[in-house]
Parts: structure tokens; C-alpha cells; sequence
């Protein structure tokens, strides 16, 4: 094999064979159609995430970048700058500071299943659970204002982490979404910056690094990063595991048996198929990998989610097993990128899917899984809608 | 290479070839053990990735840096004359044969 193509319908919907070709035969592939190498071993992935200083994120860290965004956003800035910055969100997004969401969060379940699925018997897991479950999660993290239409929020963020399949770059529409976002970052900014409170945008606002406030490019930036990175990826982490909750009607049953395997069924779900399947690194010197020596000034795809199919690491990485030790995955990156909002993500999902299991607990995939549409990203990877029906 | 043996609060040993250059952090996580949190990835902005370092070792690793001490201040479980941060120390060769004892809480 000299090509794939990530672009594909193909590839979103199914990346694991080709996955599996890259690793056995080609570790350090050079992929003409992204002109960028791709990294699909767990230990070169995470050997990459540890080393920040050869694996740059400072030229951004999406798959195709929009202009402007690198180097504004936490996930876009090297050390020290992004620990500086880091350490003042950093507070909002840990264990010990999320408690006071649970009784939200079951609430904005419980919600979610009454008002949107009601009793009908087919219903669209993403549109009615996941991507709800989601903005609301999101409106009582960071402040967002309540009264907004959501509908553009989500349809925007979802809009952002698409990548034109023909150009294979964003296109116009990728990127009016993004300045939508920004603008609309902007109006909560202000709101905030007139009426603070206790949300992460306004510690944004009033927080200092080395004495200086960040400048408002920087909370801009970052604000829309969080709100795209939270409803893409939290709602896509939730879609995915709903699609392996109804495919695989077994490990789910385990689950039903016994709830406290919820979280290590969320963990294998994001070791298994992670929304974040792929990021983007730049390299400040040469590196020789596998016989092949990538320059300095390369781009490097990691390949989050081939690595958590090595078999090198997990065995029999293809079966989707709830009760499997499958810590130490990277479907939330690694390193000094681990995904900021990995607690909250975790607490949401258990906490939202208790909820769900207790409403509905048996249910199948309402069509035939080659028929699931798969978002066009070169990032993320997630069904965009999901049928299910109740058992 | 160096061996080096995490001892969870239960007495559980996880004895792991960690690569040179990895935190002792990234090679406790990628190894999925339960007593190392690390919410943060190694940004030293978190603390819970904390950990009691071998006192025989202490003087082969590269002391902490004023942002490392100031997070030890919020660590759950007790500061200890040996606390650390597992994220902030780098394996090397000199540090093969240590254990690092992990506090009973991170959060």
C-alpha cells in the first residue's frame, strides 16, 4: 500500500484496517495525499505526546488548521507558555472541583430523555441524548448564556472539525463556522467581562499570567476552542458509546448487571473507537523512525486511535470488551496535551448513561451499521446521527 | 532503561522498564496504574500525580522547581519530606532499582 486516502467516506467510516496495514508495514508513513507522516504505534505515539519539544504543537494541532487559530489556543501553545496558561483553567476542569455537577448533569439526562425521546420507540441518540446532554453540560461549565439557540452552537462546532474531502483543506463553510464561533465567543466574553461569575470564561477574563491579563485574541481563541473541543468531542465520545452500547448487546448487558463497570466500559470505549482519532504535531529537528528520517519542519499525524488498536499494547485490540484493563489508552491524547476536559467528559458520560440505562436499557441500532453516515473530519470520528430502537 | 517499582497504598508492586526521558508519571499512566491521576498531562498544574520517592534516591533527581513546590502545596494526601511530583521527574539511568510509594488519595 503507498496511499490512503484520509479523506474518504471510506476511511471515516471504517480507518481500522488501514490502520492496521500502517502499523504492521508501514510505522513512519509518509502520506502524499496529507502531506504529512503518520504515527500509528502506541509507543511512537506516545513517545511523541511525551516529547513536546521535538513534536511541536506551537503550528497547531488540528489535522488542517484554520488560519489564525495555532498559537492562540492551549492546545496550540508549547511550554512553558502553555502551562502558565494551563494552570489557570486547569482548576476548573479537576475531580476534586466537579462534584457540584452531578445532580446538574442527572437532571439535564433526565431532561433529555423526557422532553426529546419521550416514548417513541426510534429516536436519535445523537441529536436527542448525546449532543443535549452536551451544550447543557457545557452552558453550566463555561458560562454560556442560556437563552441562545442552540441549534447554531452545535451546527457550527460541528461544522469546524470538517475538513473539505476535495480540496482537503477548510473551505469556505469551515471557516464562516469558525468566525461564527469566534463572534459568538466574543458576545460571552463581553457578557462576562459586565456580569462575572464563577464560570471558566470569567476566570479567563480576570486571570493574569507573569502579571499580564491574556489578550483578548487569546480568551477568544481559547473560548471557542473549549466549545468546539467540548461539543465535538464530548457528544462524539457519547455517540460512540451509544453505537457500541447497541452493537455490542452482551457488554452491555455486563453493564446492566453491574453498573460499576460503567467506567471501564466508558474507558474501553475510548480506547476501542475515540471521537479523537487523529492530531497534528510539527517537528523542530530531524527524526529517524523505522528507517525513515522525517525532516524538522514536517508535519506529523498521531494517530490516537490506530494506537489504541496495537496489538503490540493490547491484545486482541479489535474485540470491545467491557471488563478489559484498558487505562493508558490515548483517546484523550497524552502527555502535555491530555485532553483538558478528560474529568469532566468522564464524570458526563457516567453520569448521563446511568441515567439512560435506567430509562432505557435495551435497545438495538435502528439501521444496518454500513449505513451510518460518519462525520468528515480528519480529527474526530463519530456517526452524525444514530438511530436506535428499544428492544 | 531503568526499573523502577511503584508501590500503590495497598502494597501492590508494579515493577516497570521505564523508558530514559519518559516522566515517571507518563510510564505509571501508560501502564494503567490506578494510584496516578496526572488530569493535567504533566503541565505541573494539577498535583495529582503524587508520589513518595525513595529517600535513597532522592539526591540522583533533579530537585523541584519553584511551580513544582508550590503545587505540592495542594496535594490531597499528606506532604511528606519525600513528596513529589511524578510528571516532573525524568527516568535516567540513576534511578534504576527505585520505588515510589503512590498516597492512598490524588483528589
Amino acid at each position: 500500500m503507498t496511499r490512503f486516502n484520509l479523506y474518504s467516506a471510506e476511511f471515516d467510516a471504517n480507518p481500522f484496517d488501514t490502520y492496521k496495514e500502517l502499523r504492521d508495514n508501514h510505522p513512519c508513513f509518509w502520506s502524499e495525499d496529507a502531506e504529512k507522516w503518520v504515527l500509528t504505534r502506541y509507543d511512537d505515539v506516545v513517545n511523541a505526546l511525551s516529547d513536546w519539544q521535538t513534536y511541536s504543537s506551537a503550528k497547531g494541532n488540528l489535522v488542517d488548521e484554520f488560519p489564525g487559530r495555532a498559537g492562540n489556543t492551549l492546545g496550540t501553545m508549547d511550554p512553558p507558555k502553555h502551562d502558565e496558561v494551563r494552570s489557570i483553567v486547569q482548576s476548573v476542569f479537576m475531580k476534586r472541583n466537579l462534584k457540584h455537577l452531578v445532580g446538574p448533569i442527572q437532571q439535564i439526562a433526565r431532561d433529555a430523555i423526557k422532553n426529546n425521546i419521550g416514548d417513541r420507540k426510534v429516536f436519535d441518540f445523537a441529536e436527542d441524548f448525546a449532543g443535549e446532554v452536551t451544550y447543557k453540560v457545557l452552558v453550566a461549565l463555561l458560562g454560556l448564556p442560556e437563552s441562545e439557540d442552540s441549534t447554531e452552537v452545535k451546527r457550527n462546532a460541528l461544522l469546524m472539525v470538517q475538513t473539505d474531502p476535495e480540496t482537503r483543506q477548510k473551505g469556505p463553510e469551515h471557516l464562516k463556522a469558525f468566525n461564527w464561533m469566534q463572534d459568538f465567543s466574543t458576545e460571552v466574553i463581553e457578557l462576562r467581562a459586565e456580569n462575572p461569575g464563577e464560570d471558566l470564561v470569567s476566570q479567563l477574563i480576570t486571570a493574569e499570567v507573569d502579571g499580564r491579563k491574556l489578550d483578548l485574541i487569546q480568551v477568544q481563541t481559547t473560548v471557542t476552542t473549549l466549545i468546539m473541543a467540548g461539543i465535538e468531542s464530548l457528544a462524539g465520545m457519547l455517540k460512540v458509546f451509544g453505537y457500541n452500547m447497541a452493537k455490542y448487546p452482551d457488554q452491555r448487558q455486563k453493564v446492566l448487571d453491574d453498573i460499576s463497570l460503567l467506567p471501564g466500559a466508558i474507558e474501553e470505549s475510548m480506547r476501542f473507537n475515540s471521537s479523537a482519532q487523529r492530531f497534528r504535531r510539527c517537528l523542530t529537528k530531524d527524526v529517524t523512525l523505522h528507517g525513515q528520517t522525517m525532516k524538522a519542519g514536517d508535519f506529523v499525524i498521531l494517530a490516537y486511535g490506530a494506537a489504541n488498536r496495537d496489538e503490540r499494547k493490547f491484545p486482541n485490540p479489535d474485540v470491545y470488551d467491557v471488563t478489559r484493563p484498558s487505562k493508558g489508552h490515548v483517546g484523550m491524547g497524552g502527555g502535555t496535551h491530555t485532553c483538558l476536559g478528560n474529568s469532566v467528559a468522564r464524570l458526563a458520560m457516567k453520569t448521563a448513561m446511568e441515567v439512560f440505562f435506567e430509562e432505557i436499557p435495551h435497545f438495538s441500532l435502528a439501521e444496518p451499521d454500513d449505513r451510518l453516515q460518519w462525520v468528515a473530519s480528519s480529527n474526530f470520528r463519530s456517526p452524525v446521527k444514530l438511530l436506535l430502537v428499544r428492544d | 532503561m531503568a526499573k523502577i517499582n511503584f508501590i500503590e497504598a495497598d502494597g501492590t508492586e508494579n515493577e516497570l522498564d521505564v523508558q530514559e526521558g519518559w516522566s515517571l508519571m507518563q510510564a505509571a499512566v501508560s501502564n494503567g496504574i490506578d494510584g496516578i491521576e496526572a488530569e493535567c498531562g504533566g503541565s505541573c498544574c494539577c498535583a495529582t500525580c503524587h508520589c513518595y520517592v525513595d529517600e535513597a534516591y532522592m539526591d540522583k533527581i533533579e530537585a523541584p522547581s519553584d511551580n513544582e513546590l508550590g503545587m505540592l502545596e495542594e496535594t490531597v494526601a499528606e506532604r511528606k519530606d519525600n513528596s513529589r511530583l511524578a510528571c516532573q521527574i525524568k527516568a535516567t539511568e540513576a534511578l534504576d532499582g527505585m520505588k515510589v510509594y503512590l498516597p492512598e488519595v490524588q483528589s
